[in-house]
């Protein structure tokens, strides 16, 4: 595993906006923030399908996917994706999940292989150490 | 690592075209892939596929339109590749790749690769090493490769060698005349599209532009309305495009050459040069052809 050192090789990261839900002030913020840290983020828009968010970060060669969703839709749609990543050869892909999750449902999307679910209201710097600490799974 | 990544590219595994390309961008294993290539483009005889740059200011609708090209050409059975090309900031190194917002999700077609990739700010319109990922997407047999840049600028020159074909991308504006910049650009571009032409002001635009490119010394150039909101004009752009004289490979060199040609003998030459303007002012002026004014040019430089 590398480590990401500033103005280094930038960690690449599909930020994914999945399901109904239209609302992308959240995402972009974390988008620009992530940039502004030095990383290469790569948005591909609102109502991502599981199968358009799996294909973009192949397409991409992404080191991580951050999923963005509506509470209520995360116990489907994240073991869905993780298993369709996985189906596809991307299990090197960090998976971040992004959202209003219930308690107790984190111990279940880690389980899957979620790397770390950030609640609303995280600080950015948190998701930034978070990112930098553990780089990429994808290059040695 | 990289022998199966070449071997598994060879066998037109995607993962590994995707990895490769990833390698390029950063500048790793240049040369060794360089090779690969070069020995498997000797066996293989397929044809180059069209290289086609969409530029334009931001916002003008590089993206959409590349994503709306890419929509035409897989509805004719051709195989798409796409890299789209975002700022990166020279302060952090950090880049938002945003353009796959306005291009098509297809996850299902395995004929559209799209990549994202980022700009080293500066007078560069395109990634570095573009030039390899092009050879890469080629190279896995893709029909046509479309090459979104960053937006209008200087780094437009170094498009022209990268491509077989510029598609420079113009706006109705709410100002009263075409930004001289732009005219500028018009150098660079095989084809100018007036792109938005749902909006008023396209008709406008598209008799400006053609005006410019009555100017002397202007290269014969398609001028196109496009709209992609109304899905207007993407069949007759596209054979435009086609329509375009392909550069040679060998044309990239030669330009080259020229330019360092005309470098030395601007400096042979430094002092005979005050009496060229008056020979290009005589040309203005209809007293001298083309033919005469480089004669004359010439008869200058051999004395
Ligand atoms: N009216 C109209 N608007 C369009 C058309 N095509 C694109 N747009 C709009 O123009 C805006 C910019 O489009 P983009 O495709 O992102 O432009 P771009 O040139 O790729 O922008 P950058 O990548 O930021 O340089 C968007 O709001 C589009 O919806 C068109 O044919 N007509
Ligand atoms: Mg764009």
């Amino acid at each position: 595993m590398v480590k990401c050192v500033e103005n280094q090789i930038p960690l690449r990261i599909v930020l994914a906006k999945v399901g109904l839900d239209g609302h992308d002030r959240g995402v972009k913020v974390v988008s620009r923030a992530l940039r502004d840290a030095g990383f290469h983020v790569i948005y591909p828009g609102l109502w991502q399908s599981p199968e358009a968010v799996v294909r973009t970060v192949a397409d991409e060669d992404a080191d991580w996917l951050g999923i963005s969703l509506l509470s209520g839709t995360h116990m489907t749609l994240v073991p869905r994706i993780v298993e369709m990543l996985r189906a596809a050869g991307l299990d090197h892909v960090g998976v971040l999940v992004g959202g209003i999750i219930p308690e107790t449902d984190v111990p279940k999307l880690l389980e899957l292989g979620v790397a770390r679910v950030f609640g609303p209201g995280t600080p950015m710097a948190e998701i930034i150490d978070f990112l930098r600490a553990h780089g990429s799974r994808t290059h040695a | 690592m990289l022998d199966d990544l070449l071997a598994r590219f060879g066998k037109r595994d995607r993962l590994a075209l995707a990895r490769l390309l990833t390698l390029v961008a950063r500048g790793e294993h240049l040369d060794a892939i360089r090779l690969a290539l070069a020995a498997a483009d000797s066996a293989a005889s397929r044809p180059a596929p069209p290289v086609v740059a969409l530029t334009g200011n931001a916002g003008v609708g590089k993206s959409t339109l590349v994503g709306k090209l890419a929509e035409y050409l897989r509805g004719q059975g051709q195989s798409v590749a796409v890299l789209a090309c975002d700022p990166q900031s020279p302060l952090t190194g950090g880049a938002l790749l945003g353009d796959r917002v306005r291009m098509p999700s297809r996850p299902d077609d395995l004929g559209l690769y799209i990549r994202s990739l980022a700009a080293v700010s500066g007078n560069q319109a395109v990634a570095e090493h573009v030039e390899l990922m092009i050879r890469l997407l080629a190279g896995f047999g893709f029909d046509v490769i479309l090459l979104e840049t960053v937006g209008a600028g200087q780094g437009d020159t170094a498009v022209r060698e990268l491509a077989d074909v510029v598609v420079l991308l113009v706006q109705p504006e709410t100002g009263d005349e075409l930004q001289w910049e732009k005219a500028g650009l018009l150098e660079v571009a095989d084809v100018v599209v007036v792109h938005k032409a749902d909006l008023a002001g396209a008709e406008r635009m598209e008799s400006q532009v053609r005006e410019l490119l009555t100017l002397p010394g202007c290269r014969e150039i398609t001028v196109l309305r496009v709209s992609s909101t109304k899905q207007q004009g993407l069949a007759e752009l596209w054979a435009a495009i086609l329509a375009c004289p392909r550069h040679d490979a060998r044309v990239g060199d030669a330009r080259a050459l020229l330019r360092r040609a005309q470098q030395v003998l601007a400096e042979r030459f430094a002092d005979r040069v005050q009496r060229v303007g008056p020979v290009v002012d005589r040309w203005k002026r209809h007293e001298l052809d083309e033919a005469q004014a480089a004669d004359e040019l010439l008869q200058l430089l051999i004395r």
